[in-house]
């Protein structure tokens, strides 16, 4: 119970993050490396802010905020200076360390283990009835990665996110629409890097300090997260296992959710069974292998229809 | 009116590899004219559209709609006015999104792209009716993503969208070459239906010398960046296919071929 | 019909393979001891690194002094998470999903991490190889624990290396130390040398660091400004050692090393840490709380309870100096040539 508590706990912390590149992998196309420096961006704005005396609802808003100025940055350097896309991210993602480690306070690691957090703090402990209370951390993630998945649904029906999976598709379709094909990237790397900062923010809080060292990896859970799920669960033009179950079709955003939640259980089974620790990154690079080759093979399936 | 003035276009500038693209090349095209351009490849016609559109700067000259100067406005704040259809049909929508979604972003050309509902329901029946008219079934096949459909029924659709909203211009860059001998056909059909009815001020490249005969009403043939023959109205209009090929043939003999 | 059989299949198969990991600790299979108590215990090392491990080998012959002997009366789960943060998590959720009766957390991310899961689940943490427990929150401003967690702090002993280094070169005006700005220890450990180091009638020359990549740039400048380079404990330098020991042989200015494990590799000497030793004292404080004589927050945290000296013959030779009498007297380990 405790593991799969664990796993889920984790599976929707990263989740968050997920979602976020599966806005700039999936929808955009776009490389975006600077989701590993956002990531610790919201946990360092979040740990700084906690120490403040902050509110720590509000921080999330702050993290979402400050990951989207660091998402416009990248963009920018993209769009305005013309830098290529998996240039402009590690630019801002090597940048971002070192603003990192200034705003938490020039130093590498930061406790909050005495501050209150979403997870801890007096409202909880008074209203949350005792036999609940292993019980509330999942359920605080659950409400923030349905929140954050609810409004990327909805903003992706809005015209402007129409405008956002167009300029992925088509990228000359979003000029022939009189539309600036560069502001439209800009918005979507913006909201990406606020879903990465935002997790960063809950992985803070989730863990009770900040380290410089937690955004090593992130793009590997996201893309590992969002091409498990899609590939389970929604493949682009296929039949998902979960049609031929007779299941009802589910959105890319519920499939990156359950792909990050996947993805965790996958690591817990491979330490649980023992595997040993110095191939775990082994193991986590040569899945992503896999999944990427027989990703890229089902699309050549569909391709002749292109 | 769309003008192009004293335009200079030079590719690769300054290196051995200098190839004169334009020189002092200069062309006005009255409102509600179709006009057909032919010419053997590198002749400058695609070139000529992309430096209408936008889509490469000019060295030096000057591009007016009326007697605005567009020549330094970026490409997508001209496609306000413009409506383009490329050669590729994929270039005209989006694979990965609906026939209905399509359709809704095509119409929301030249309104704000805000957080109001992507696909307006009252527009539905519209964007149906519209559909229908192409005669492909498409009105049937609105939740269907576009990938899947085939070449002509994109391109169709390319050519529906790129028309939906209140434009000037229409600019089609040789778009019947990809599709098979009928669904040209079809596709170029229904372009004359639609500049007929919307009076829409026409550049159509192609390499279909009928297609540049039986439709409008000027006639361009490029060579080297110049218009070797330009006539419009009654003298167009007596142009033979055959006439057209003797003249090709003539260039061919100058350049040596 | 068929298709629900599969459904049950699918999913029984799902939860087989979720629930694999829950399915209680492993059972020790050797006989139990005379007092017929059992343990097992979690390790997590935040990476992999020389002194961390000596710290883990050290903690389970300290287990072994007491008599929790490993294959006999205890067993170990082993897990490293490579300097990663997310695996780290999962690795102290692993343990206590079997419910180990104690999680030790070697260096402070990893210290930090079962401490945030155990507090939830009632297990007992100790930890070794964090440098400032109370920066990190782990125990309180007087050294009281902030929970059920204590262990035992890798701080310098700096003023004792100050000392050995003024025994050694009585001329020496300027020591170098190489940092890493990001490792939060490295910079507690700078400030403690600067504000020591005028006592010794020394002055400190230091160069920060962030990646691997500067570290050979730095050592040049460095090396033209000092008298003689101490090493701490930082980890981009230490794994860049031999960088720096190479550079500053060809120059002939001496290296100090800040544990045994450096003093091997061409360090000069070094008034320090043995990790096995700090191991072993934790080992013994874990072992009081498995035994029950003591329980994690009745304990403060412990630092190493002597500096050890070690020294390199063969380098020394090398910069034509000799180590004083006094020092080979007391020295714990002497080397005599440069392990490569």
């Amino acid at each position: 119970m405790t593991l799969l508590l664990g796993v889920l706990e984790e599976g929707l912390i990263y989740a968050v993050m997920a979602l976020g590149v599966y806005i700039t992998y999936k929808i955009l196309d776009f490389p975006d490396l600077s989701v590993d420096s956002t990531f610790p961006l919201g946990a360092a704005l979040t740990a700084s802010a906690l120490l403040a005396g902050v509110n720590p609802a509000l921080t999330l808003f702050f993290s979402f905020a400050a990951g989207a100025l660091a998402g416009c940055a990248t963009g920018l350097i993209h769009v305005k200076l013309k830098v290529r896309d998996l240039l402009s991210g590690i630019i801002v993602m090597t940048g971002l360390y070192s603003l990192n480690l200034r705003i938490a306070g020039g130093r590498a690691n930061v406790p909050v283990f005495t501050q209150d957090t979403i997870f801890e703090n007096p409202f909880l402990a008074d209203h949350v009835p005792g036999g609940l209370a292993p019980y509330a951390a999942v359920l605080i993630l659950l409400l923030i990665t349905a929140v954050c998945k609810v409004l990327l649904d909805l903003y992706l029906n809005t015209r402007s996110g129409y405008l956002l999976r167009a300029v992925g598709d088509n990228e000359s379709l979003v000029t022939s629409l009189a539309k600036d094909k560069g502001t439209v990237k800009i918005v979507g790397l913006a909201i990406a890097n606020g879903f990465s900062s935002l997790a960063g923010s809950v992985y803070c809080q989730h863990k009770g300090f900040f380290e410089i060292s937690v955004g090593t990896g992130t793009i590997v859970i996201g893309l590992a997260s969002v091409i498990i799920g899609i590939q389970l669960l929604c493949p682009e033009n296929g039949v998902s296992f979960l049609t031929r179950l007779g299941l009802p079709h589910v959105r890319p955003t519920t499939a990156v959710i359950v792909g990050s939640i996947v993805y965790k259980a996958c690591i817990s089974l491979a330490i649980s069974m023992g595997m040993e620790a110095n191939d775990l990154k082994l193991i986590t690079s040569l899945l992503f292998l896999v999944i990427l080759v027989v990703s890229t093979e089902r699309r050549k399936k569909v391709k002749p229809h292109a | 009116m769309l003008k192009l003035v004293n335009i200079n276009k030079y590719y690769n500038a300054g290196t051995v590899n200098e190839m004169c693209l334009f020189q002092d090349f200069n062309l006005s095209v009255e409102e509600g004219q179709f006009v057909s351009v032919v010419g053997s490849n590198g002749s400058g016609k695609t070139s000529m559209l992309n430096i209408i559109c936008g889509s490469i700067p000019v060295d030096s000259g000057a591009i007016y709609i009326g007697n605005e100067n567009i020549t330094h406005m970026p490409e997508f704040r001209r496609q306000r006015r413009i409506g383009r259809v490329y050669q590729n049909p994929a270039m005209g929508t989006c694979p990965h999104m609906t026939i209905l979604e399509n359709m809704a972003l095509a119409d929301n050309k030249g309104k704000p792209f805000n957080l109001r509902r992507g696909t307006n329901k009252k527009r539905v029946d519209y964007y149906r009716e519209n559909l229908k008219a192409l005669g492909l079934g498409l009105e049937d096949k609105l939740h269907v993503k576009v990938g899947v459909l085939s070449g002509g029924q994109r391109q169709a659709m390319a050519l529906l969208m790129s028309t939906m909203t209140p434009i000037e211009f229409l600019i089609l860059d040789e778009h019947t070459a990809a599709l098979d001998p009928k669904t040209a056909e079809i596709i170029m059909e229904l372009t004359g239906k639609v500049v007929k009815e919307k009076k829409l001020t026409t550049i159509m490249v192609t390499h279909n010398l009928r297609y540049a005969v039986e439709y409008g009403d000027r006639l361009l043939m490029m060579h080297q960046g110049q218009a070797v023959i330009d006539q419009a109205g009654e003298k167009k209009a007596a142009i033979r296919i055959e006439d057209l090929l003797e003249r090709f043939n003539a260039i061919s003999i100058e350049c040596g071929n | 019909m068929k298709k629900s059989v599969k459904t049950l299949f699918l999913a029984a198969a799902a939860i087989s393979l979720l629930t694999t990991g829950c399915s209680g600790s492993p059972a020790p299979d050797t006989q139990a001891p005379a007092d017929g108590k059992t343990y097992t215990i979690g390790i997590g090392q935040f990476a992999a690194h020389g002194s961390l491990d000596n710290c883990r080998e050290g903690f389970l012959l300290g287990l072994a002094e007491e008599g929790i002997v490993e294959g006999e009366n205890l067993t170990v789960l082993y897990e490293n998470s490579q300097a990663d943060g997310g695996i780290a998590s999962q690795i102290i959720t692993n343990f206590a999903s079997q419910k180990v009766d104690l999680i030790c957390g070697i260096a402070t991310p990893m210290a930090q991490t079962a401490y945030g899961v155990g507090r939830k689940q009632n297990i007992p943490v100790i930890y070794t190889a964090v440098t400032d427990p109370v920066a990190a929150e782990l125990a309180n401003a007087d050294g009281t624990p902030v929970g059920e967690i204590t262990g035992t702090s890798d701080k310098l002993p700096v003023t004792e290396q100050l000392q050995m280094i003024r025994t050694i070169l009585p001329d020496a005006k300027t020591i170098g130390i190489m940092y890493t700005t990001s490792e939060v220890n490295s910079l507690s450990t700078v400030q403690e040398y600067k504000d020591a180091a005028g006592d010794y009638g020394f002055e400190i020359v230091d160069v920060g660091i962030s990646t691997t990549a500067d570290v050979p740039l730095a050592a040049d400048s460095l090396l033209e400004k000092v008298d003689c380079v101490t090493n701490l404990t930082d980890n981009t330098v230490v794994a860049s050692l031999p960088v720096i020991l190479d550079k500053a042989a060809k120059k002939n200015i001496p290296v100090f090393g800040s544990e045994i494990e450096q003093v091997k590799i061409g360090c000069l000497a070094a008034m320090g840490l043995d990790y096995i030793d700090l191991g072993k004292q934790t080992g013994r404080m874990a072992a009081a709380v498995l035994k029950g004589e003591k329980k994690a927050s009745e304990m403060n945290f412990e630092v190493i309870q002597e500096a050890s000296f070690c020294g390199n013959t063969k380098v020394a030779e090398n910069l034509g100096i000799t180590i004083p009498d006094d020092l080979m007297a007391s020295v714990k380990e002497l080397f005599t040539e440069i392990e490569q």
